[in-house]
């Protein structure tokens, strides 16, 4: 079962378990961790103790799916309430500009300034 | 589901319209700055209308999803943004000013909001249960960031645009701005 590997800075656990077929026959199962920056894998076991802890990763990692779904929800949420920012931000920038432009302002290197001219006008 | 609120077609026309202009008359066409002036003169009030009452209605959505369904702390902060936008905007401020005024008061509202959700997650007593994923921090404090940095410049515009439409021209001596007027009336200079 293939987990996270995208970004291996978000993941701290399980990011790849599965059954190992040996060659003598039988399967074995491993799970992979991130310890000090690299993967390090471990040997659980075959048969009933194998399933058990497969059974119970699996249901580890159900639970961080649903946790971190939650997680986005909220995230999520917030993000649309604070969408209207940046129409906000566009009309704002946009008729400030105008608005400078119209009275007579540039904007040399970057800062806004009144034209020498219009000012002693 | 709510979606982000928009601007009516004939507004985000407008604003289309004044843009292109903008672009125009900074790039030097005198003729473009005229019709600028004009265009403003008709269509600025009403698209400042449409964004400012865009700006309230959603400020109370934003203000719900911070106080987390407690009417008392929903109450306080819309009492709270209702005297900055008084403080801001100040005696007859001008549409533009009350715009800018709007975009700070939203922009203070989202980082109280996000530094809000930071402190709690901060908090030792914190049940795990309630202990956010890293990566959802990393993306709180990344928009916490980035909405502090548009917090303080849109304060800036606010003082740019107050600035120069007083008239008044300012000088820097030392790291500090000298309010020229401000000398010549006799004010002390700190």
């Amino acid at each position: 079962m293939l987990g996270k590997l995208e970004n291996p800075n978000f993941v701290t656990e399980v990011m790849f378990v599965g059954w190992e077929t040996r060659e003598r026959g039988g399967s074995y199962y491993t799970r992979s961790r991130w310890v000090n920056g690299r993967v390090a894998r471990e040997y659980i076991g075959t048969g009933a103790l194998g399933k058990i802890v497969a059974l119970d990763d699996e249901l580890e990692r159900l639970r961080k799916e649903e946790e971190a779904a939650r997680w986005r929800e909220e995230l999520e949420c917030l993000e649309r309430s604070a969408a209207f920012l940046h129409a906000l931000a566009e009309v704002a920038e946009v008729l400030t500009r105008a608005r400078l432009l119209a009275d007579g302002c540039h904007r040399p290197r970057g800062q806004w300034r009144r034209r020498r001219r219009e000012h002693r006008a | 589901m709510s979606t982000a609120p928009e601007l009516p077609e004939k507004s985000s026309e407008r604003l289309k319209e004044l843009r292109a202009l903008s672009d125009r008359a900074e790039a030097g066409d005198a003729e473009a700055r005229r019709k600028l002036r004009k265009a403003l003169h008709e269509s600025s009030p009403e698209v400042v209308a449409r964004a400012s009452d865009i700006a309230r209605r959603s400020q109370k959505v934003l203000i719900s999803s911070a106080a987390g369904k407690d009417p008392l702390v929903e109450e306080a902060l819309l009492a709270r943004i209702g005297l900055m936008r008084a403080e801001i905007a100040g005696e007859n401020p001008t549409p533009l000013e009350r715009l800018l005024t709007e975009r700070i008061v939203s922009q203070w509202l989202l980082v109280e909001t996000l530094d809000a959700l930071v402190s709690v997650q901060l908090c030792p007593d914190l049940p795990p249960e309630k202990l956010a994923p890293m990566s959802y921090l990393r993306h709180v404090f990344r928009w916490q960031e980035s909405a502090s940095r548009r917090l303080f410049a849109a304060i800036k515009a606010l003082a740019t645009v107050r600035r120069l439409q007083s008239g008044i021209p300012s000088a820097r001596c030392m790291n500090v701005q000298i309010n020229v007027s401000a000398v010549h009336d006799g004010d002390a200079v700190s």
